[in-house]
């Protein structure tokens, strides 16, 4: 029998568009020194560190974790980095998890870190065109590359495979709606890079296409930051929480799909987001979760998109496929409904820190459980080209 | 269409060797200009046919399973994963197909592609192939506009006249727009597609009205450009950058200069501007720059016309103005 593996420390540092104060040698190490306090432990007493850092071109260095070990006081203790595209985070969470599962370890650092808009394009004087080819080299290098393939390009695929089938859903006036309740969310988190930018409904959709069908304010904005849980199996974790004082919130379901890459017959059903499917129904059976629309109290998604969060939302099945409207319709994520969707303002407001967003999220659900005194959350990543890959995790507060 | 570029990495994206020094909160932090580059000369492998077919005979190549028939359009692989890996043969596909789904169209693009932008990326299904294929789709009436290209859209094959064998040699367009000669020909050639040439848009005579309205709207416009100007947000919105614009409407020509920060709005003629933006109503441009409604949209749904297409940069520069300017009053007003 696996061992339980709960979550006993948390820590994220500012997200912002530009931190000139600060290379990722210092954002990794601040996430690190807050998340061992919030633990009460000492950094002698983790046993590993899981490295969730996204893209090397970012950091501009290959191997980037590998100057960080020393710097955050793990040396000549295991250190493990995963890259998942933009699942990074999650899937890093259920290495550390499976680690942790296999009495491997008692204690390990999950350290999210990204440095995005060093990025700069001499050309056009800005940085976001080069943010966004420097993800852009993630595209298939034979086929698609050449083509303008891009994040937002192939996450539009899906969205427009997605309303061809329902041609009815995912109408502007919600996701709209959708950004704008995002932007609010965000107000109450110090940490979020859009803290103070409420958008109403109409400038949401006053807003300039950037890939149709996506408006610049239903996109995530790229950020630099780092982000870190301390997790611990079961003895452990009660121990340390008697000592901190701060409940366990445990990790009771874990799932991950990878889907194929290309579209057509037996490959990627541009209509779906199967491996949103896939994870979390995983995830659910796991964690003994017979409906989801009942247990989920709280969700943290890798909103990218406002589209995707409201396709992911639908594959997860806690909105009707094709009804993800009623996410604003029937209000079930507007205040007072029963689903409360990305609290922190999500990668929109909050903003996207590759690699440390998921774990951004994570520390948010957490504290939304505790805070809020609810049951259960859930976590995901998803990531690659046409939303290709999928990790989630459901969080329970004792 | 993509332009032919000499250079791996062109000369005009190589920053000079420069650094800065950046203040906040009284600290001084050192900002270099840097580059992480690697240079390949790096083979196709078993996609040589294929961009060899492309290049040499204007051939679309799929590979065909062996067992369960499957036909792959690129061809994908030497043996088939659904079928405990049975080899597959190369087969020669159709060069028409129809959509998989509705292709998504880039408005906003990496720094490789600013100069094509907008532009569309779908995947298409080629008779006798089937899995979907990443194509770039064009028109030949203009820009291409969400609606024009759906799911199940018919497109043709077109190859370009200079090829080298890589999958840009090849595009599509919708069918809907080529003679019936040109749908059954094998290899049908851009320079043989009758392309509609960007012309500059002609206004009807203006009435009394429109000069009224041209008159005010260029107030409200120099008005703005002036809070533009003093706004610290708004300035960095068009920090570093330098364009001088003739805007051209019914009832009158005016200039729009942006200079690293500054932007101005003045009633002569340019004798030599980077690009004209001509629009029938100067309202259109005034709604813009006022942030109610986004430029590049005015661009896109053709209220807006640019004699440059690479300059939807600007376009986005000045949506960004107005947005900038917008949020700093949206603040001062909440305080
Ligand atoms: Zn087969």
């Amino acid at each position: 029998m696996a061992k339980k593996v709960g979550i006993v420390g948390a820590a994220v540092t500012p997200f912002k568009g530009r931190w000139y104060e600060k290379t990722y040698y210092e954002l990794a190490q601040m996430a690190t020194r807050e998340a061992v306090k919030d633990a009460a432990i000492s950094i002698k007493d983790v046993d590993a560190a899981f490295y969730s850092i996204y893209n090397d071109i970012f950091e501009r260095t290959c191997i980037p974790e590998h100057p960080l070990h020393g710097i955050i006081g793990m040396q000549h203790k295991p250190g493990i980095r995963i890259s998942c595209g933009g699942a990074t985070g999650a899937y890093t969470i259920s290495a550390a998890h499976a680690y942790l599962a296999g009495e491997r370890f008692k204690i390990v650092l999950v350290l999210g870190v990204e440095k995005a808009t060093d990025c700069f394009d001499f050309l056009s004087m800005s940085a976001t065109p080069e943010v966004i080819k420097a993800i852009a080299w993630s595209g298939d290098s034979f086929f698609e590359q050449k083509l303008g393939w891009s994040a937002s390009d192939s996450y539009a695929e899906v969205v427009l495979g997605y309303m061809d089938e329902h041609p009815g859903d995912l109408k502007p006036e919600v996701t709209a709606q959708i950004s704008s309740q995002l932007s609010k969310q965000a107000r109450t988190n110090p940490y979020a890079q859009r803290q103070f930018d409420q958008v109403t409904p109409e400038e949401v959709m006053n807003s300039r296409y950037i890939v149709y069908p996506f408006k610049e304010l239903e996109i995530c904005v790229y950020s630099e930051g780092a982000a870190a849980l301390i997790l611990a199996e079961e003895e452990t974790a009660k121990a340390m929480a008697k000592n901190s004082g701060k409940p366990i919130v445990w990790i009771t379901g874990l799932g991950e799909a990878n889907e194929h890459s290309f579209a057509g017959k037996n490959q990627k059903d541009m209509s779906r987001i199967m491996s949103g499917h896939l994870a979390s129904h995983r995830a659910y059976d796991m964690a003994g979760i017979e409906d989801p629309v009942k247990a989920i109290q709280v969700v943290e998604l890798h909103d990218a998109f406002v589209h995707e969060l409201e396709i992911t939302l639908a594959e997860f099945g806690l909105v009707p496929l094709g009804r993800a409207d009623s996410l604003i319709e029937e209000g079930i994520m507007l205040p007072g409904g029963r689903l409360l969707v990305s609290p922190s303002g999500g990668l929109i407001y909050c903003g996207h820190a590759v690699g440390a967003s998921n774990i951004m999220s994570a520390w948010s659900a957490r504290k939304e459980l505790i805070e809020r005194n609810l049951r259960t959350a859930m976590v995901h990543g998803t990531g690659s080209t046409v939303a290709q890959y999928m990790a989630c995790q459901i969080l329970e507060h004792e | 269409m993509a332009e032919k570029k000499q250079k791996v990495i062109p000369d005009e994206y190589i920053p000079e060797v420069a650094s800065r020094v950046v203040t906040i909160e009284g600290s001084d932090y050192l900002v270099e200009n840097d580059a992480m580059y690697t240079f390949y000369e790096r083979s196709m492998g078993e996609f040589s046919p294929f961009f060899l077919a492309i290049r040499d005979e204007k051939k679309i190549l799929g590979c065909k399973c062996t067992k369960c028939g499957i036909v792959r359009v690129p061809p994908m692989l030497t043996h088939c994963p659904d079928c405990d890996f049975a080899p597959t043969q190369p087969v020669e596909v159709g060069q028409v197909g129809r959509m998989n789904t509705t292709p998504p169209i880039t408005y906003f693009a990496t720094s490789l592609f600013l100069h094509i932008a907008p532009y569309g990326r779908g995947r298409v299904i080629l008779e006798g192939a089937d899995t979907a294929m990443s194509v770039n789709l064009y028109t030949t009436t203009g820009i291409l506009v969400p609606g024009l290209i759906k799911k199940g859209t018919e497109v043709k094959v077109i190859f370009k006249g200079e090829r080298v064998g890589e999958i840009t040699d090849i595009f599509c367009v919708p069918t809907s727009e080529l003679t019936p000669d040109q749908i059954t020909k094998k290899g049908l050639e851009e320079s043989e597609l009758n392309w509609a040439t960007p012309k500059e848009p002609v206004f009807p005579k203006a009435s009394e009205e429109d000069i009224a309205i041209y008159k005010q709207s260029l107030k409200e416009m120099q008005a703005l450009a002036a809070e533009m100007s003093k706004s610290k947000r708004a300035r960095k919105a068009i920090e570093g950058w330098k364009r001088d614009i003739a805007v051209k409407t019914k009832a009158g020509e005016f200039a729009m200069c942006i200079n690293d920060g500054d932007f101005s709005i003045e009633e002569r003629r340019l004798g030599s501007p980077d690009f004209v933006m001509a629009c029938e109503d100067p309202k259109t441009l005034l709604d813009g720059l006022s942030y109610k409604g986004a430029i590049t949209d005015s661009v896109i749904m053709k209220k807006l016309w640019i004699s440059k297409n690479m300059e939807f940069n600007t376009i986005f520069k000045l949506d960004r103005l107005a947005r900038f300017l917008a949020r700093e009053k949206k603040e001062a007003a909440k305080q």
